[in-house]
């Protein structure tokens, strides 16, 4: 029961509390660049959280398995950057050969995931936090569908933008990341709920 | 096929060149890190153990040290430093404390305490310099006894293994652990269970009566003897002739002696602090007192969570105190709940009406000693009431 | 002299005209999670500079040996693997400044600043006019993140590279040290750099691609099909 409660209190802090995009900064870019239209945001998001999902399924079991035991935890960051990329390469393909109609709405969203921080973060976070390996996988899911939230919820906002009269110089980025700023104030109204959450 | 070739070729050869550059990258800075590391985790020792040098841990699961202690480093100059868990006011007190070759503590700070009223702050001060011999006459705070008591208790804990860590033995058993071995060397048939029994009998040179919870036997504490006997009085310990006859007959008074109950409500005069009285076969008397205490001051209730000091106490029919007892009290924590100490109530053993006064006071808490000698001393009062009506 | 105009303006060009962050809008992960305090902006800053000028050389260097097919990989693995240097001379002789950054410094890695300039500029560059475009650049990320670091510290927590500010100390915003401050203050300044260079940087009022961290991996072509496509 303990550890379904933690399993749910890790869950529930990365979704909303420490919301990657809008409380850890990771995962800006397609924050901003794919959140114009709703349908865009809700592909981006699901493909994020199944690469999150699979790259810590696989970057989890190398560390411990491979860069731990051999002392090489020095090659962290190069071996998990390149195992993402590969594995965004290879899902993408698998996808295109086994199920095109998934990959006719995700797979073109994927290319764009590779450079993805958010990606690279959780892997890395996971280790550092010393997960284990279904709370590696939970928090994954966490990140992935608080980023999903964080786009369609944000995509709500963006609509409203272009129908609103801006400064010139306003125009564009500097009203959307002044648009994020509100949206990212609401999400600090979570802070404090996970630790009450089976108080 | 060449074009692949290449492709592939290129890509291992900028892995490989970028692994030895990072595994060399790694050789130059990994002893470094490692070093900065230990300082880190290092630094919180030689705040208790300052000037100390080369810390090392050690692995205390080969030593039997006081249970209370969770981590400890050795210091180059042969001192220690120890990581002790224990629970003042609450659980969870953390304390760090070091102790030098000689045995001194070096210092003690706490790195973790839920304590309520603060007084963990600071007392690690006191007990610098403190040794084996001194450390005991360390005060504690007042009104924060439990705290600071833990505190100079882990620190005690951190010397003791200290000595045994530098290959010495310790007598680890606190008082009541020790008082509970001799009982059970003197009756092993006790099996390790016994209970002070309220003595209501005049006994020679007696301190204090065992009786084994399993009914097979009794002990009696007569200056450092703990003498034996079984269930019926025969003296079991090998003693010499003279102590066997006289605890061979404290044990007949004992086992012989039944008390019966006195209907007080027909003395118009039996002095409001007694709420029961009992008359033993011997004819001695046995009262149990209600105090007023810092709760309840006189007849005026000023603490509305107020309660009674309960008191039991045996007289001889002359109006000799045999024993003093604290049954229960909920005197203020720290101060007035010292009226539950056998310390003090034992002082009252052995006295009359002419010097009962005599007693040691708790510090801090006049209305509780007040109280509680105004209801011992009404146990003179009664007997004479009683005795008069025979 | 026109050579040496333009190595000068390739220098210069990082820091206001083409500056990464307020113009070019890249890397803005790190810029919103590492502007809250002074230090850490100049240790971030420094930390991708270091990086950005290494990478950007030896990327140039090898710019006729890495089969184009595979460039995109071999520039990871080279950047990864001075980001994974610079991380460990941090650790050994910055540590306190390695706690403040965190993660943050392993995700210099996926800095779009870092692709986008080999891609952009190393590969098709001298080594010379690739190290001058990375200390241009590297410096422009440094001058933005300490803009932003200043407003935030100064305004947000009352001192300035952790030395209390008397008065302001007691009168301090801390919206702004949160995550709602980074992205307001981050908006205000690129319309100011906008407003200062008059409209004379290319300002980007669209993003698809551009500001996307795969711009540089898909080269915009691929997004600008594939989106269309999913509409």
């Amino acid at each position: 029961m303990d550890t379904f409660k933690s399993l749910i209190i890790i869950l529930m802090s990365s979704v909303l509390v420490n919301n990657y995009v809008l409380n850890r900064f990771l995962g800006i870019c397609p924050f901003l660049g794919v959140s114009k239209k709703l349908n865009q945001a809700v592909g981006m998001g699901f493909s994020v959280i199944f690469v999150m999902v699979v790259a810590t399924a696989v970057t989890w079991p190398i560390q411990h398995f491979l860069l731990d035991s051999y002392g090489l935890g020095y090659m962290q960051t190069i071996v998990f950057i390149l195992v993402i990329a590969a594995l965004v390469q290879f899902i993408e393909m698998a996808l295109k050969k086994f199920i095109p109609s998934l990959h006719k709405s995700l797979g073109v969203y994927l290319p764009l995931i590779t450079t993805n921080c958010a990606v690279l973060g959780v892997t890395i976070e996971n280790i550092d936090e010393s997960f284990t390996f279904v709370e590696s996988i939970v928090n994954s899911l966490g990140c992935g569908l608080g980023f999903l939230l964080a786009m369609v919820l944000f995509s709500g906002v963006r609509s409203k933008i272009d129908d609103s009269e801006i400064p010139e110089s306003f125009k564009g980025l500097p009203a959307t990341l002044i648009a994020a700023s509100f949206v990212s104030m609401a999400f600090l109204g979570f802070a404090g709920i996970v630790d009450n959450l089976f108080a | 096929m060449k074009k692949h070739l290449k492709t592939i070729s290129s890509l291992s050869i900028i892995c490989a060149v970028v692994a030895i550059l990072l595994a060399a990258t790694n050789h130059i800075t990994a002893p470094i890190i490692k070093e900065q590391e230990n300082e880190a985790a290092f630094a919180a020792l030689t705040e208790v153990f300052p000037g100390g040098e080369g810390f090392e841990q050690i692995d205390i699961s080969e030593y039997e040290l006081p249970s209370t202690i969770t981590e400890a480093y050795s210091e180059k100059s042969g001192g220690y430093v120890f990581k002790i868990e224990t629970a003042g006011y609450n659980s969870g007190f953390v304390i760090m404390c070091g102790v030098d070759a000689n045995g001194a503590v070096t210092g003690a700070t706490y790195i973790a305490s839920s304590e309520t009223l603060g007084a963990e702050k600071g007392y690690g001060d006191t007990l610098i310099g403190s040794t084996k011999d001194t450390i005991d006459s360390v005060a504690t705070v007042s009104g924060a006894t439990k705290t600071t008591g833990a505190y100079k208790n882990a620190a005690k804990d951190a010397i003791n293994a200290s000595v045994i860590l530098g290959g010495g033995t310790v007598d680890l058993r606190d008082e009541a652990q020790i008082l509970n071995d001799n009982l059970s060397a003197a009756l092993p048939d006790g099996e390790g269970k016994f209970t002070s029994l309220f003595i209501t009998e005049e006994l020679d040179g007696v301190s204090a009566v065992y009786k084994a919870d399993n009914g097979k036997g009794y002990v009696f504490i007569s200056g450092e003897n703990f003498i034996a006997t079984d269930a019926n009085g025969e003296v079991i310990s090998d003693v010499d002739d003279e102590l066997k006859s006289s605890i061979s007959d404290s044990a007949k008074k004992i086992i012989g002696s039944e008390i019966t109950e006195i209907d007080i409500s027909g003395y118009e005069n039996m002095p409001k602090q007694v709420a029961k009285a009992y008359k033993t076969t011997s004819g001695n008397y046995v009262f149990e007192l209600k105090a007023a205490g810092f709760g309840i001051n006189g007849d005026a209730y000023y603490n509305p969570s107020g309660e009674h000091i309960i008191i039991k106490v045996s007289a001889t029919a002359e109006g000799k105190i045999i024993m003093c007892e604290t049954l229960s009290q909920k005197e203020s924590e720290g101060i007035g709940d010292a009226c539950a100490n056998p310390e003090f109530y034992s002082q009252f053993n052995g006295k009359k009406e002419a010097n009962y006064r005599e007693i040691d006071a708790i510090s801090g808490a006049t209305l509780t000693t007040n109280g509680y000698k105004t209801a011992v001393s009404k146990v003179f009062e009664a007997i004479k009431i009683l005795k008069g009506d025979d | 002299m026109s050579n040496k105009n333009s190595n000068l303006s390739i220098l210069f060009k990082g820091l206001l005209l083409e500056n990464p962050v307020f113009v070019l809008i890249l890397g803005t992960c790190p810029t919103l999670a590492t502007s809250t305090t002074v230090i850490g902006a100049i240790g971030m800053g420094l930390a991708a500079t270091a990086v950005l000028i290494c990478s950007n050389m030896v990327i140039s260097m090898l710019r006729r040996f890495i089969p184009d097919t595979v460039r995109i990989p071999c520039y990871i693995v080279i950047i990864a693997g001075f980001v994974t240097v610079v991380e460990m001379f941090i650790h050994a002789y910055l540590p306190s400044l390695y706690e403040t950054l965190g993660v943050y410094l392993a995700l210099i890695t996926v800095n779009c600043i870092i692709l986008g300039r080999a891609e952009m500029f190393a590969g098709k560059n001298t080594v010379f006019k690739s190290a001058l475009d990375g200390v241009g650049m590297g410096l422009g990320f440094t001058l933005a993140l300490l803009s932003i670091a200043t407003i935030r510290e100064v305004i947000g927590a009352g001192t300035f590279a952790g030395i209390e500010i008397p008065v302001l100390v007691d009168y301090k915003i801390e919206f702004l040290q949160k995550t709602p401050g980074g992205f307001l203050i981050y908006g205000i300044m690129i319309a100011v750099v906008y407003k200062l260079t008059h409209g004379k940087a290319p300002k980007k009022t669209k993003f698809g691609c551009e500001s996307c961290p795969s711009f540089s991996v898909c080269g915009g072509v691929k997004c600008d099909n594939t989106v269309k496509e999913a509409k």
